[in-house]
């Protein structure tokens, strides 16, 4: 593993033009031999979808480079072949100056580690151990050193007390390190990951980004989180329809949102959450919250507009192993609130969850809709309560987009031209409309997740839960499913890491631990107490910082200052029209993009004099500079 | 040639003699079924950063578990042939006892030990009714007639057929639990490797064990994922519709899913095999165990031939 040269990296390299690098020409300015050298490539699936065309991309040596694209961009692809287990149908793959076929193949797959989105793809072992040292042993070390090298790999990753238990056995989050201490324990030279901290809790998201920067070789990173991705990589290439359509530097990436916006990618919807300390929006944050705390005591002081949907009473859940779900759990839900449940992994979440929706019946008392909930009525819970699963696809199985919508709306009971009615309705409203004949299998993460959510919404439920509703999307799937959840207007339970999330969509948050309530209060409140957040494995510093340096980055608001315009555009002197380039001086309002002081400091733009913004109508604005 | 013994008893035996024997197992069963179902959380959570079958002397746990894997395949499964091979009541019960003795010695798991017994008491107390009413009379036999109930003849001959089979077919399920849990999966699939089962056959048992599991938590989550927008299962199309739809999903995942395995097996440098899991070496010890197990074997066979 070669030393990170982290200054190495110029943005004359990596800079925000369309890639138009002539084949063939593999050596980096520079003079620095690329480690990957990837000239021409297309590839095409069996099944006719063309993932990759026209590929052409350098890695150097050391390289820490971020693969960002939209769902179906080819960046999967990309990696599959990068790593030789999909061979190019045209153009190269180099690895260290050599086609990645033959021998060379064997050789490079034992120095470039892969780490795909599933552990449980990678967690092919009997124990941890063996699956840990599986890699070792195939780079021809003996069982005893790689054993020794599992539990180097095993300690960095904080596994090494769970060294032998199945893999099955272990949590998601421990799934995933274990995945990775396979890749660590062959100390391979590349690191490859496909969205490392998908569905990973703030804390586990916390252990893995520690490993990877202190990771000395390269690094290849797939991932939708640009604010995960911020600090760990310095280039970012951006992937569309099969082809590289940008090559920036990471600062420049999240700093142009025209181009995230134009790639799926544009996450600065995010970037106003009061929990990350950023006071670029403090009158809107200050008024967010202060409705949102009015709306949660206008609930609790009207109880006869807001009647009681759902209440626990001394509620417990012991699972078949004699492990407690939930432990003399109280809990009192009125209709039309939204709330949030957090806590860590385990705390007790999806067990509630499950309850709710009468897949499991614990002791104690549940009334729904002041109602108790009889051995009878647990199996009709169904009929009012919606549940969207963390993984969608759970909850997907039929042949086509349409089959799936009336699934559930057939056992309601309703006539078919209901049913068909109400599908249609409801696939318009979560943006599905024209996909009736889709097979949900085929769809992209974002349009499986909003599927789903069809699927409940149709069913039109009195109280509708989410559990984990943004694990896997990418941005722009983000802010569909943010849209469509804002119109949602009866009783919302959302199950969530995602403070984001959770302080846009509710008023009230539950903080769970080890199956109890520790903490019942209005989301605003829970938002400012760092201490419960911290219980809870909700450790946010990293995603904080990173936040406000982009928004330093992305800061743009509306100045009125005199400054210069180049235009080129057709404009009238007289009855004479014509194009050229010109340049005047202006004073008026605009946004602009540019770097900010920071906290309320005032600051000038003096020194940015040109700029480059939208002027609608000034072609027809009267001129008065000389023409030639 | 001699005549068959008809023993007349009175019809009040019957509830004594095959109801409450009946009863006792209906009520046994189901609570076998749910002692093997029911996993209980152990105090302490065990240290998993060593090796579960070995102490921390890096011993194993009883002499089963320092016993060679690859004797111990070829032993065990002599051994249960000669059982097999028995044809007395007697003969078989010592085995039985040989077999209890083996599981105590061998420390193995009791919640293990009863999920196997479980899964075989339902066939065997099906014997133990149905071959006492069936099995062919033969000159010599012994009938039992209930009252006046000519049509209900229960052969003892036939009962102590069917308690022979039980009993042999319980002995070598009893062992097949210190077979199997002795040794680590990989480390018994070696020693079948070693002992000429091709490598493919070891390695799909290997990953066939991990990703059953896999499955099974994918099958249950849609399962839930079903419930949850009201599946109920009924004697109707519908059902079966959605049963084909579930069934059909849960195949195109798996299928899906092998195919990302295989390629994180091959990112990982898999040519076909897997590495070692540890070297194997006979030892005297190994083969002394082999020897009294032979030795067990033999005296159980003589012990069934002088029986004749």
């Amino acid at each position: 593993m070669g030393d990170r040269p982290a200054d190495r990296h110029t943005t004359s390299t990596f800079h925000g033009t369309n890639v138009s690098r002539s084949h063939g020409a593999c050596p980096e300015p520079g003079g620095l031999a690329p480690l990957f050298c990837v000239q021409n490539l297309w590839y095409a699936y069996p099944d006719g979808i063309q993932a990759l065309s026209g590929v052409d991309l350098d890695i150097l040596p050391g390289d820490r480079m971020a693969l960002v694209g939209q769902n179906g961009s080819g960046k999967t692809t990309l990696i599959k072949l990068l790593s030789g287990l999909l061979a190019p149908a045209q153009g190269t793959v180099c690895f260290k100056g050599r086609a990645l076929t033959g021998d060379h193949l064997d050789e490079s797959r034992l120095g470039i580690g892969v780490l795909f989105q599933d552990p449980d793809d990678q967690l092919f072992g009997h124990t941890v151990m063996d699956d840990v040292a599986f890699g070792p042993g195939n780079q021809g070390k003996s069982r005893k050193t790689a054993i020794l090298y599992a539990r180097q790999a095993l300690h960095q990753v904080n596994l090494e007390h769970l060294a032998y238990k199945e893999p099955h056995n272990l949590s998601y989050g421990q799934k995933k390190r274990a995945a990775l201490a396979g890749i660590l324990a062959m100390q391979p030279g590349v690191l490859i990951l496909d969205e490392p901290t998908a569905n990973l809790d703030p804390g586990q998201e916390a252990v893995f980004l520690d490993l990877l920067k202190g990771f000395a070789g390269t690094l290849i990173c797939i991932s939708h989180d640009l604010i995960f991705l911020y600090e760990l990589c310095e280039k970012a290439v951006v992937l569309h329809k099969g082809g590289i359509h940008h090559k920036y530097t990471m600062r420049e990436l999240v700093s142009r949102r025209s181009s995230l916006r134009d790639h799926g990618l544009d996450f600065s919807f995010r970037l106003c959450t009061p929990a990350n300390g950023v006071h670029a929006h403090e009158e809107d944050k200050k008024n967010g919250s202060e409705t949102r705390s009015n709306e949660y005591a206008k609930i609790l002081a009207e109880p006869s507009a807001h009647p009681s949907l759902v209440r626990l009473e001394k509620y417990r859940y012991v699972y078949p192993d004699g492990t407690p779900g939930l432990q003399d759990f109280s809990l009192d839900i009125h209709e039309g609130e939204k709330m949030a449940i957090v806590g860590e992994n385990g705390a007790g979440k999806s067990t509630l969850l499950a309850c709710l929706c009468g897949l499991r019946q614990g002791r104690g008392t549940l009334f729904f809709g002041g109602t108790p909930v009889t051995r009878k009525r647990y199996k009709n819970l169904w009929r009012r309560v919606g549940l969207v699963f963390q993984d969608c696809a759970d909850q997907l199985f039929c042949a086509s987009v349409q089959e799936e919508m009336l699934f559930g709306l057939r056992r309601l009971g309703l006539s078919s031209d209901e049913c068909r009615h109400r599908a249609a309705d409801t696939l318009a409203r979560v943006g599905l409309a024209g996909f009736e004949n889709r097979v949900p299998l085929h769809l992209s993460g974002g349009e499986r997740k909003r599927l789903a959510l069809g699927c409940v919404l149709a069913m039109d439920p009195d109280l509708l839960i989410l559990d984990e509703p943004t694990a896997g999307l990418d941005p722009r799937g983000e802010e569909l499913l943010m849209a469509i959840l804002e119109t949602f207007d009866k009783t919302l339970l959302l199950v969530s890491h995602d403070l984001f999330f959770i302080e846009k969509l509710t008023h009230r948050t539950l903080v769970m631990h080890q199956g109890r309530v520790i903490g019942d209060l209005p989301t605003p409140v829970f938002m400012q107490d760092d201490k419960l957040c911290n219980l809870n494995g909700l450790s946010f510093s990293y995603r904080q910082r990173t936040t406000t340096a982009i928004q330093k980055l992305q800061h743009e608001h509306e100045h009125r200052h005199p400054h210069l315009h180049i235009h080129d555009h057709p404009h009238h002197h007289g009855r004479t029209v014509h194009t050229h380039p010109h340049e005047h001086l202006h004073d008026h309002p605009h946004r602009f993009v540019h770097t900010h002081p920071g906290g309320q400091k005032n600051h000038d733009h003096a020194n940015r004099l040109v700029h480059d913004h939208a002027h609608p109508g000034h072609d027809a604005e009267p001129h008065d500079h000389s023409h030639e | 040639m001699t005549d068959v013994h008809h023993i007349q008893v009175p019809l009040w035996y019957l509830p004594l003699l095959v109801l409450i024997p009946a009863a006792v197992a209906a009520g046994v069963v189901p609570w076998l079924g749910r002692r093997a179902r029911t996993r209980v959380v152990p105090e302490k959570d065990p240290d998993w950063s060593i090796p579960p079958l070995a102490d921390s002397h890096g011993q194993g746990i009883s002499l089963i578990h320092r016993w060679d894997v690859r004797c111990k395949i070829v032993t065990m499964l002599a051994y249960s042939f000669a059982i097999a091979s028995l044809r007395h009541l007697s003969a078989a019960a010592a085995a039985l006892c040989v077999s209890l003795v083996v599981l105590l010695a061998a420390k193995v798991s009791f919640h293990k030990v009863l999920l196997r017994v479980f899964a075989l008491a339902g066939f065997l107390g099906m014997l133990l009714v149905v071959m006492p009413l069936t099995v062919p009379v033969h000159p010599g036999d012994t009938i039992l007639v209930f009252g006046s109930l000519d049509w209900l003849n229960v052969n003892l001959r036939g009962v102590v057929l069917a308690a022979t089979i039980a009993a042999k077919a319980m002995a070598i399920a009893l062992l097949m639990e210190p077979l199997l849990s002795t040794a680590p999966l990989p480390v018994t699939l070696h020693g079948l490797s070693r002992l000429g089962v091709p490598d493919m056959a070891g390695q799909m048992v290997l990953l066939s064990y991990r990703y059953l599991h896999v499955f099974t938590h994918e099958a249950r989550r849609m399962t839930a994922g079903m419930q949850a927008r009201g599946f109920e299962k009924k004697t109707n199309m519908a059902t079966l519709r959605a049963l084909a739809n579930f069934l059909g999903m849960i195949f195109v995942r798996s299928f899906e899913r092998t195919e990302r395995v295989f390629d994180a097996m091959q990112a990982r440098g898999y040519n076909g095999r897997f590495p070692d899991p540890g070297h194997l070496q006979i030892q005297w010890l190994d083969i002394l165990q082999t020897g009294v197990w032979v030795a067990a074997g033999t005296a159980l066979v003589l012990f069934d031939y002088v029986k004749v």
